[in-house]
């Protein structure tokens, strides 16, 4: 009975550094959950912006791409964009911030898959788009590929996954009759 | 899928519906993306291994022409007849007065149903 209280205070501790080692080294997985969460965030943005605020946050948004990274984004009657590099990253996320007087982006379900060495992973999500002054959401499965690097996890490419799939489709984004730039 | 459901409305989804059979054709489903929190609402028309084509806006399956009581608006859509794989549906929206181009429909693999809307 006398060393009853020497076994709670070991178990507390050893809870303790369970707990310690989760927060201080935390899974691939994690870390990309909350890089994606926090690109939301910076990617979101609401009317009264100044010019300063706007050139910080695309160059924030830009810091979580890979400088090599290639998005290529096809929403069928809405956007279809592909964008090579972080230099044309930074520039779209400005003309966004600059064109449109809202925005709020959000990734309601991801599926993270990390390689077995660790080095790169893949996020499956949906990203949902609302702009301010439209009534409909854009509504999008991408796959996110996720590289480590010196910098931390950084995205590497960004594809549009196509939930559903048919000729009409295919030959619509062939031919390309929707394009947004900037 | 006007003008069948209304945009803003909301329904539930029978998660069990499939459990015990099969999806059938005019069933109207909801479709996973990534996880269940944003989904599609389609009808299925076309059954696995089944080639599908519209003519006119007239579906085929299998070169007959489907009986669609449900389908309301005028459609002029022409599709190639596509075939399905044994674990493909392929799913369209009832609202075909818009051109194709911008509806979202096509083939789906059967692990993308989360179940059928009840009405």
């Amino acid at each position: 009975m006398k060393n009853v209280p020497s076994f709670i205070l070991l178990a507390a501790l050893a809870a303790l550094g369970v707990w310690l080692w989760f927060v201080l080294s935390p899974s691939p997985e994690r870390i990309i959950r909350q890089r994606l969460a926090k690109l939301a965030r910076t990617a979101s943005f609401s009317s009264g912006e100044g010019k300063l605020a706007r050139l910080a946050a695309a160059e924030d948004i830009a810091g979580y791409f890979a400088t090599n990274v290639e998005v290529d984004i096809n929403v069928p009657g809405r956007v279809q964009h592909t964008l090579v590099g972080r230099a044309e990253i930074q520039q779209a996320a400005l003309g966004a911030r600059e064109r449109l007087s809202g925005l709020k982006v959000q990734f309601p379900d991801i599926n993270i898959t990390v390689a077995p060495d660790k080095q790169s992973a893949v996020a499956d999500l949906t990203v949902v788009v609302n702009i301010a002054g439209e009534r409909d959401s854009i509504v999008q499965e991408m796959k996110f590929t996720f590289q480590k690097t010196d910098d931390g996890w950084l995205i590497a490419r960004v594809e549009t996954v196509r939930t559903l799939s048919s000729a009409i489709l295919r030959f619509a984004l062939h031919r390309a009759p929707f394009i947004v730039t900037g | 899928m006007l003008p069948t459901y209304q945009d803003g409305s909301k329904y539930f989804v029978n998660r069990i519906a499939y459990l015990w059979r099969e999806p059938q054709r005019g069933d109207v489903i909801s479709i996973r993306m990534a996880g269940i929190h944003e989904m599609y609402l389609k009808r299925i028309i076309g059954l696995p291994g089944e080639t599908v084509a519209f003519v006119n806006g007239r579906v085929l399956i299998n070169g007959e022409v489907l009986d669609e009581p449900y389908e309301k608006l005028p459609c002029d859509w022409n599709l190639p007849p596509e075939k399905l794989g044994p674990d493909q549906y392929f799913v369209v929206g009832d609202n075909r007065s818009m051109p194709s181009q911008d509806h979202y429909f096509g083939k789906m693999d059967r692990d993308r149903i989360v179940g059928k809307i009840i009405r």
